[in-house]
């Protein structure tokens, strides 16, 4: 410490040189702002040379961005040592590896042949963030404003290097979570890309922001022809209205979704079949709500119920056609036997008319055989155009024993012939039931004649056929064929119902199967049981009212359902 | 042997061959099922000149004991209990050649080929007419 007495004139131009140096020291923040450390511990140096007489000033920082601890080394012009600047910088590294971080005085030190002053300053309180270090050959160095004016530099360069740090910290934190947004962004990007359903989002008018991958392929559209196109534009003629309707209850906020199976027209003009779940997203601060349709297609699963829907009808067509091929042989026997009476009866007749004397009484008698038979016959054709006249399957409601009794009526005689004897216990007051009367039927003739070749070959016990009808449980009908034939095999009993399984030499096998399919598609169960005593018995139970048969318009139902549980 | 049915419409008349050599009608036996058939049949058998029996079954027909007296067995096919071609093997067990005409409502060619192989003297489709019939009748008891 300086102690002597200076001339108060001389004083006072030091302290105000001091004083000016200080705010020029304290305004260097707004130099560097923003910048490097390694761009502000050069213009502390640079300054501090301005500032004081010094022959250098090192000095030894810690860059975040810079794995090692740079160093920067500034010269006075005015410097006379001749030790070279890298010598210095080398004696001054090496003096730190040796002596550590410590703090230590201003101390009087060799350095190549001259002796200098050296003054460390530690950045930070433990110098954690580096040191400067100036040095002049004065011996008198530092002196108390220097000292001061180089603490003041070396705080200024500690909070440079603070602030440069936090800002490194700060940008690296941006970058972080930019990294991170994005990184979310492309998840799900990534997810609605590659969705195994077709995604779409609407505007609540119902024009296309965005679809995925899936959707634009179903459509056959690009995403930016769908963002010139709204949901309605696109849908067939058929279901807009609905989808207009459930979308409003969407805005309304009457629901929070919906299911619809629908159809969209292709951009080829084909269409597809198109199962939705439809939803509305509540908006945020920047974004509006908007509607997400999930969408499937189901054009594959369509046509295959059609087809099946279209083969069920066809085979049972072919099950109607071959039994109506023996109802005609049934029919024809019915018939002819009329007939054949009619030509008998009429050439009597004739004869009788001709006989010397004509025989009159005969003769009436005869021709009233004849008008009875044609009536008969004429009966047959009636009851056969009444039981086919329908060429669509329509449910309608029916009463099963009066519908048992057409079919018992037409297979009578054939029944007969093959020495049956049909008894029938029919229900009083047996509930209508809501059915296709000749699909129905013709499960009953399937399951008659099946009881009737069953005891063809029974000869030492009465070929005896019942029929009974009666309620089942709360909601259903049951008609149940028992006979007393050669019943069935418990291997066979498992397979009775399919197709073309058949233990008849000569039948086609698919009667119980397409009864089978009639049966359920009515919602119903058929069964068969093998009897206590010889035979089976056949049986089926049917809703009186099966669901959803009153109501056409399925589509709806599935819509509000599926909603109202969600 | 079949007769186109088609003579139906066309009348002949034919005088009653329906008596042996006494003048004592023939008797032709109907069995059938069918009650119509039962009905119209021995009536227009009358007018031919026989005389006329139906039974409903093989076994009524046999167990009448009309057996010996029967010129001509007209019969049906298909019948519950002994069908016709049953009553055929049987009269040849018992050793009665009765000449049979067949009648039936069924087209059956392999049936047809059985009975007239087993002798049968005619087969006759529902409906036939009655010129057919006796054809088929005459050309039976011919053959006897």
């Amino acid at each position: 410490m300086d102690l002597q007495v200076k001339d108060p004139a001389v004083e006072i131009k030091r302290l105000q040189r001091c004083m000016n140096d200080l705010l020029s020291l304290v305004a260097l923040p707004a130099i560097w702002s923003g910048n490097e450390p390694s761009q502000i511990i050069p213009i502390v140096l640079d300054a501090l040379l301005g500032m004081l007489d010094l022959d250098f000033v090192y000095a030894r920082f810690n860059d975040a961005a810079d794995a090692g601890s740079p160093e920067i080394l500034r010269v006075a012009a005015s410097c006379r040592l001749t030790v070279p600047p890298s010598e210095i910088s080398r004696t001054l590294r090496n003096w730190f590896k040796d002596e550590g971080q410590k703090l230590f005085p201003p101390v009087r030190n060799r350095l190549g042949d001259e002796d200098i002053s050296l003054f460390p300053v530690p950045l930070g309180i433990h110098g954690e963030m580096g040191m400067i270090v100036a040095g002049s050959e004065r011996t008198d160095f530092p002196s108390q404003t220097e000292n001061l004016l180089l603490s003041v530099a070396a705080n200024q360069a500690t909070v440079g290097l603070h602030e440069a740090k936090l800002l490194t910290a700060q940008k690296q934190i941006a970058v972080d979570l930019d990294a991170q947004v994005v990184r979310s962004e492309e998840r799900w990007r990534s997810v609605f890309e590659n969705s195994a359903v077709g995604v779409a989002l609407t505007d609540l008018n119902g024009r296309f922001i965005a679809t995925n991958p899936v959707f634009q392929k179903m459509l056959g559209y690009a995403e930016d022809e769908l963002q010139q196109l709204t949901l309605f534009e696109i849908t067939h003629e058929e279901d807009v209205e609905q989808s207009r309707a459930l979308i409003a209850e969407l805005l309304a906020g009457k629901r929070q979704q919906f299911q619809i199976e629908k159809q969209y027209r292709r951009k080829d003009s084909g269409f597809v079949w198109a199962q939705n779940n439809v939803s509305i997203v509540p908006g945020t601060e920047r974004v509006a709500r908007f509607l997400m349709a999930l969408s499937e297609d189901i054009t594959q699963r369509k046509r295959s119920e059609e087809a099946l829907a279209r083969a069920r009808s066809e085979l049972a067509k072919v099950a109607q056609i071959t039994s109506l091929g023996v109802l005609t042989a049934s029919i024809a026997h019915e018939v002819n036997q009329p007939l054949s009476g009619i030509v008998t009866n009429a050439s009597t007749c004739l004869r009788m008319l001709s006989a010397n004397p004509p025989n009159i009484d005969g003769a009436r008698e005869t021709v009233r055989r004849t008008i009875r038979d044609g009536n008969r016959a004429s009966d047959v054709i009636t009851r056969l155009r009444a039981l086919y006249s329908k060429k669509e399957p329509w449910p309608e409601s029916m009463d099963l024993n009066e519908a048992t009794r057409e079919v018992t009526a037409l297979s009578l005689s054939e029944l007969q012939r093959s020495g049956v004897i049909l008894r029938h216990e029919f229900a009083d007051g047996l509930p209508p039931v809501v059915g296709d009367r000749i699909q129905l039927q013709q499960v009953i003739l399937n399951l008659l004649r099946n009881a009737g070749d069953a005891m063809s070959t029974v000869h030492d016990r009465p070929r005896e056929l019942l029929i009974t009808t009666q309620p089942d449980g709360e909601n259903e009908v049951r008609l149940s064929v028992k006979d007393a034939g050669v019943g069935f095999t418990p291997e066979a009993a498992s397979k009775v119902f399919e197709a073309f399984y058949t233990t008849k030499s000569d039948g086609m096998g698919i009667g119980l199967s397409v009864s089978r399919s009639i049966i359920e598609a009515h919602q119903g169960r058929i069964w068969a049981t093998s009897n206590d005593g010889p035979g089976c018995t056949f049986a089926f139970a049917i809703p009186c009212r099966p669901q959803g048969w009153a109501d056409r318009e399925t589509r709806i139902n599935r819509a509000d359902s599926s909603a109202d549980a969600a | 042997m079949d007769v186109p049915n088609r003579m139906a419409h066309c009348f002949v008349m034919e005088s009653p061959k329906g008596r042996d050599r006494n003048e004592h009608p023939l008797l032709s036996v109907v069995v059938d099922d069918d009650e119509s058939v039962r009905e119209s049949l021995p009536d227009l058998l009358r007018e031919f000149g026989f005389a006329a029996r139906a039974f409903s079954s093989a076994e009524e027909f046999l167990s009448s004991g009309c057996l010996d007296e029967t010129s001509c067995l007209i019969l049906d096919i298909a019948m519950p209990g002994m069908t016709g071609p049953e009553l055929q093997q049987d009269l040849k067990r018992r050793g009665q050649e009765i000449p049979i005409i067949f009648i039936t409502g069924q087209r059956d060619e392999t049936v047809r080929a059985r009975v007239l192989k087993q002798g049968a003297a005619g087969f006759l489709l529902k409906p036939f007419s009655d010129t057919a019939l006796l054809a088929a009748i005459n050309t039976a008891l011919q053959a006897t």
